[in-house]
Order: structure tokens, then C-alpha cells, then sequence
């Protein structure tokens, strides 16, 4: 994956169902546009995106690409209450806002970009298929720069409940972004490679065929079982195993939070994330920090 | 230099059944099937019009379940995949790109209907996020490729016809199934008119009298391969994908992004405007949709706008799904000879200076550009030919 720069970077992870009102007050330390329409998921793509890009001058044409597992589930919920508890007709802010597409405009309108505008998702490898449209786009010249981000709020749905995920793991919310572009100069790091393997004996068989240089940090998805990652962790023999679900707490977007996580918080150089979707798919992101 | 894909498979659910031999002679008579739909739950004393899809019993509203959300889908899906003729082999290693504004809210709403739990609750204790349905299908036809959701409201199918053909010509893949999906739900019928967007009785987009959009259901799916299957099967040019940051629920009506939109997607196609026979209009029929796409096409076309066909007319506005549903329905139309005529148009609005086809318009080979537009300012467009030399 030649050519995908990170200039800059975010990951935050809150604590679940935190005052929109504070959300907003943080967002007004980076813009001075004021977001009074914006629910949750709205205001924690733009607080990520904010902090990526605070303080850089970005292109016009920066094309935007918002990743989530769940989209607007708080927005959503609302103006099904609106319709069958309330037995109204929603709001119209609230019920344009229930398209989670809307939190990648309300972001380019806030940049001021008119680039490519996407916001896609794929059962726990969002971020992976999203860099995959980014990379297409830098390749055929659609894009020249980008802001790509995993946003999520806090899900107690299916195996998650009360503030926990079923692994333990504490839930959060997460908004993780990067500024790429495909340019090395003045980065800080680069997405090196995104590899993708229908199945296990695959993927660890390219993990056992790795050559390069050792491995700093390794780091896997939230459906990495520990005696898969054992036997990863064996194979691969990093310096250290970067456990961001333990130390961040889990959304959906945990992996854009994690890999900003490393970005910002490690010394060491290079960071391999292991994720799997519920049908076995697997892929493999490599990072490199400069 | 890379390859064009060609849209070797098609298949649709929609009002106007699924039978795409007789959607094409509906299409071709204008024979339409609307229905008015009352607001039970919040109990407004008037009903809406609504394209829903009427094969069965099972089709009735009352019916409806998961096992009829997923029946629809992959009775479309099996029935894109049959008439590409692809193998179990490059079934298995397809991937889906899947587009759609209500995803399963149709699914939770249906549950509601059997449970006493508020949809509200179903719909938070059950989400399994926006990427299950495409998981289903995966699982249902033993694909083993990668899938990619697409949540931009009503351009979603199209953006998913867009990476999947990027993605065929950078040689990143062989195929892919694409399909854009929407069903009757509460919550877009309900928005909808909270947003006093809905005709009350008619669909006429361009017309003076236009007075909004009426929703549709529908279940398109399509093969794109980068080698054609017949002689007839059409190529996908090129496209493009922009934001136009004017506001989240309407376009800039001077048109400038839409504009730019259309150019990128000429440019990405490697054509010029001269050479585009007729346009698709997303046209929903909307105040704002109907001035901002005609300054943007005058924009691009100058005084030599092409012939201009709007097909919500048909299966009405199919949102996330209509990306796919109007490419197939496009398409198969001029398959058998004809560029539809738009049903509804009698008056032509001086404002917007601009009649589209009133009469179904013979038509051979040609290159055709199709334009999508949705909330958050999405706007997209495709350029597809069906010419010999390629386009």
C-alpha cells in the first residue's frame, strides 16, 4: 500500500452517554462554528476530526471518509420514540440526522471541502474497508488528500450489557481520525500495507512468510480470540503486545482509536493490527510512525 | 490503463413487480401502481401516495417479518446472479457492495409489530450495526469476498456501483455484486412528510405543479465484471462522488456542485459533454432537487442540454436503493429500444426552462449519464454506454 501518508492524527475514547454539552464545549477548543443541531454521533466525529486537524491548514478538496459499525444508534432510537411513543412526526433535524452520512458533512462543512464525501461499514473491519475506498481513490486521482476516521457511540446491543462488552472490556465512545495523504512529506507516518485473508490458515500463513524488519507492537480486533492471539503473538514475536481494548475501553471504531492511540502514546516505529469480521474474514493493517 | 467493467447481471423488486421483462412493459405503457398509505400511528386525518411492492399476500404491510425482509432480498440477489450466469466458483469469490438508507430499521419495526418492547429498545438491544445485512447475504450465497456498506442516503446504491466499478478497473477485483435496498419503513415515511416533503397525490418532477416526492420500495442488484457477458451489456464508464456544503437537507441551487459533479464523472469517463445522449435526472420532484439539478445541467450542457428522463415516476423515490434500481430500470429500457418518457410532466416550469421526455424516445447505442443526490449534501453521478466501440 504505496502512498497512504498519515500527516496528522486523533484518537479519543470517552466515557459512554457523556452531556452532549460537554462534547460541544470541547469541539469549541478547536472550530468556532457553533453545532447546535448536532446529536452525539454528529458531535463525536467532528470532536476526532477537530483534534486531528487542529491547528493544520487542510486542502479544499480533502475528501472525507467516516467509518462506523453503527452509525447513529442514539439519534435513531429517538425518532423511533418520536414515531410509536410519542405517535408524532419527528423532528426534520432529527430525522435527517438519523443518516449517519450526515456526520461526514456537517465535518467537510465545517473544513470548508468539497472532495469525495463517504461514509461506509463492514461488520468489525469498517476502518479496514475504508482505508481500502481511500487507497482506490488516491490511485486513480480522485482524491489528493483525506481525512479517514472510525466513529462509534457506545453500543449495548447483542452480547454487550450494562457498561461492558462480553470480553470484559469497558465500553466507549470513539471517534479516531488521520489526515492522509499520499505525499511523504512533513508526515508522521504512513498506513504501510492493508492486507485482506478469507480465513485463518491464510492469514497466518503470510504472518509465518514475514519477512522485514522486527516488530514493534502488535495489537489485534475485538473478535481475536486469546488463544488465536497467543499463537499470532508466537508467530510474529513483537517487542510488545498493545492491548488498546484494555486500555482505551471498546466501540465499534475501536481500531481507528487504537491505531491512533499508537500513533500518539508509543516509541516505537511499527504496529500490527490483526482484526477478523464474524465470518473469518480477516485483515491485517501495518503502521508505520515516524 | 484500466479496464471497464460491464453490468453483466440485473435484477430488481419493486412495485412494479419483479419480472424485469414486465417492469420494462410497465415502464413502456406507464402503467403505474400507487397507493395511498394513511399515518396510523400519529393518527393525521389524510393519507400519502406510495410505490409498495405488491406480488402476494405476503407483500401486505401487515404481513411483513424478518424472514420477508431477507425473502425479498435474496430472491433478487439469486436472480442477478442467474442472469450473469456466473459460477459457484466466482460467486464464492465475489464481493458485495451494499447501499441503503433504512438498512434494517424495516426489520426492527416489523418486530415491534409482534412484541410489546418499543422499537426503540429492539433497535438498541438488537443492532448488529449497518454491516449484517450484507453479512446475510454473504452467508446465504457463500460468498467469501469482502463487503463494504454504503450510508450516504439516496446515493448509497449508486456510491456502491462506484467503488465497485473503481475497484474492477484498478484490477483489485474481478466482479462484484452490488445492491441497493430499501423497504417501506416508518421512520422514512414519517420523516419524510415531518420534512412536508411528499406529494399528495402525483409524482411530477420538472412540472410547474410539482408538490414533492412520493417513497417507493425496491430491491435492485447487479453483476459488474470486467469482461461483458453479451453484447448488449452495458459498461460503466466512469463517475464521480462530491459534497456540495451548502446545507445538510438541500443543495446549492445555483448548481455549482452538482455541476462540478457531472464534469469530474465526464472527465473520469474520458468524454465530453457533447457526447452524452440522454440524462437521468435524479429528480425527486422537490422545490430545491428539480432547480439545482436543471442550473446544473445547464451548467454543464450549456444550451444543448440532452434529452432529459426522470423514472422516479415509475417505482417512486426507492432512497438508499435507488442508485441501482434506476440504473436497471434505465438500462433494460433502452435494451428494448426506448428512453422512458416521464409520467406526470404536463407543465413546463418557466423557472426551470426545461421539459423532459413527455414520450418514450427511440434509442439505439449511446452513452448516458445518471445523477443521484442525497441528504448531507451527497451528490453523485455514473456515465454508462452500451455503444460497440466502447464509448
Amino acid at each position: 500500500m504505496r502512498g497512504m501518508y498519515i500527516h496528522s492524527f486523533s484518537a479519543y475514547t470517552g466515557e459512554p452517554n457523556v452531556d452532549v454539552e460537554w462534547l460541544k464545549a470541547e469541539i469549541s477548543r478547536y472550530t468556532r462554528v457553533n453545532f447546535r443541531r448536532g446529536n452525539r454521533f454528529i458531535l463525536l466525529a467532528l470532536l476526532g476530526a477537530c483534534q486531528c486537524i487542529h491547528e493544520r491548514s487542510i486542502e479544499a478538496d480533502t475528501g472525507v471518509y467516516l467509518t462506523t459499525e453503527h452509525g447513529n444508534l442514539g439519534e435513531t432510537a429517538a425518532v423511533l420514540d418520536e414515531i410509536y411513543t410519542a405517535r408524532s412526526l419527528p423532528k426534520p433535524y432529527g430525522f435527517i440526522n438519523t443518516m449517519s452520512g450526515t456526520a461526514a458533512f456537517y465535518l467537510a462543512q465545517t473544513l470548508g471541502s468539497r472532495g469525495r464525501n463517504i461514509t461506509v461499514s463492514s461488520q468489525h473491519l469498517s476502518f479496514e474497508r475504508g482505508l481500502e475506498l481511500l487507497k482506490l481513490d488516491f490511485a486513480g486521482g480522485a482524491e489528493r488528500s483525506a481525512l479517514i476516521g472510525g466513529v462509534d457511540e457506545a453500543s449495548l446491543s447483542g452480547e454487550n450489557t450494562g457498561q461492558e462488552n462480553h470480553r470484559g472490556w469497558r465500553m466507549a465512545d470513539g471517534s479516531g481520525w488521520f489526515y492522509v495523504k499520499p505525499e511523504r512529506e512533513g508526515a508522521c507516518g504512513s498506513f504501510i500495507a492493508n492486507r485482506s485473508f478469507r480465513d485463518a490458515p491464510s492469514c497466518i500463513d503470510w504472518i509465518r512468510k514475514r519477512g522485514g524488519p522486527p516488530l514493534d507492537l502488535l495489537s489485534f480486533g475485538a473478535l481475536v480470540g486469546e488463544d488465536e492471539a497467543a499463537a499470532l503473538k508466537a508467530a510474529l514475536r513483537p517487542a510488545a503486545v498493545f492491548d488498546y481494548l484494555r486500555d482505551g475501553g471498546y466501540s465499534g471504531s475501536a481500531t481507528a482509536c487504537g491505531v491512533g492511540r499508537f500513533m500518539g502514546h508509543f516509541q516505537g516505529r511499527s504496529l500490527l493490527h490483526i482484526n477478523r469480521d464474524r465470518r473469518g474474514n480477516y485483515a491485517v493493517l501495518e503502521v508505520e510512525r515516524y | 490503463m484500466g479496464r471497464k467493467p460491464f453490468v453483466t447481471g440485473k435484477a430488481m423488486t419493486c412495485s412494479l413487480g419483479d419480472s424485469l421483462e414486465g417492469i420494462v412493459e410497465a415502464v413502456r405503457h406507464q402503467r403505474l401502481k400507487l397507493e395511498q398509505l394513511p399515518f396510523t400511528l400519529s393518527g393525521l386525518p389524510y393519507t400519502r401516495p406510495y410505490y409498495l411492492i405488491r406480488r402476494n399476500e405476503k407483500d401486505q404491510l401487515e404481513n411483513r417479518s424478518e424472514a420477508y425482509f431477507y425473502e425479498v432480498l435474496f430472491s433478487t440477489v439469486s436472480r442477478a446472479l442467474d442472469d450473469a450466469g456466473v459460477s459457484d466458483a466466482e460467486i464464492r469469490d465475489m464481493p458485495l457492495f451494499f447501499g441503503s438508507t433504512s438498512m434494517d430499521v424495516p426489520v426492527f419495526e416489523g418486530k415491534h409489530r409482534r412484541r410489546s418492547s418499543s422499537v426503540s429498545e429492539l433497535f438498541l438491544q438488537a443492532s448488529n450495526g449497518y454491516g449484517k445485512i450484507a453479512g446475510a447475504v454473504m452467508d446465504r450465497f457463500g460468498m467469501e469476498g469482502n463487503t463494504y456498506s454504503f450510508i450516504t442516503a439516496c446515493t448509497s446504491s449508486s456510491n456502491a456501483v462506484l467503488y465497485a466499478a473503481s475497484m474492477i478497473e484498478e484490477r483489485c477485483i474481478e466482479r462484484a455484486l452490488v445492491v441497493g435496498y430499501d423497504l417501506y419503513n416508518n421512520l422514512g415515511f414519517y420523516g419524510f412528510e415531518g420534512l412536508k416533503s411528499i406529494a399528495s397525490s402525483e409524482y411530477r418532477p420538472f412540472d410547474r405543479a410539482r408538490d414533492g416526492l412520493i417513497l417507493g420500495e425496491a430491491c435492485g442488484a447487479v453483476v459488474l465484471e470486467g469482461q461483458n457477458r453479451k453484447d448488449s451489456d452495458f459498461m460503466c464508464l466512469g463517475g464521480a462522488n462530491l459534497c456540495d456544503t451548502y446545507s445538510v437537507t438541500s443543495h446549492d441551487e445555483e448548481g455549482a456542485a452538482v455541476a462540478e459533479t457531472m464534469n469530474r464523472a465526464l472527465m473520469q469517463a474520458g468524454i465530453d459533454p457533447g457526447e452524452i445522449c440522454a440524462v437521468k435526472a435524479h429528480a425527486t420532484g422537490t422545490e430545491n432537487n428539480d432547480r439545482t439539478e436543471c442550473a446544473a445541467m445547464r451548467l454543464v450542457f450549456g444550451h444543448r442540454i440532452p434529452p432529459v428522463t426522470c423514472v422516479k415516476p415509475f417505482i417512486g423515490h426507492t432512497v438508499g436503493a435507488c442508485g441501482v434500481s434506476e440504473l436497471i430500470l434505465l438500462t433494460e429500457s433502452i435494451k428494448a429500444g426506448f428512453i422512458p418518457a416521464t409520467p406526470g410532466f404536463r407543465e413546463k416550469d418557466e423557472a426551470l426552462n426545461l421539459t423532459p421526455l413527455t414520450e418514450n424516445r427511440q434509442t439505439g447505442e449511446g452513452i448516458f449519464m445518471l445523477n443521484y443526490f442525497g441528504f448531507g449534501g451527497n451528490c453523485t453521478t455514473l456515465i454508462l454506454s452500451n455503444r460497440g466501440d466502447g464509448g
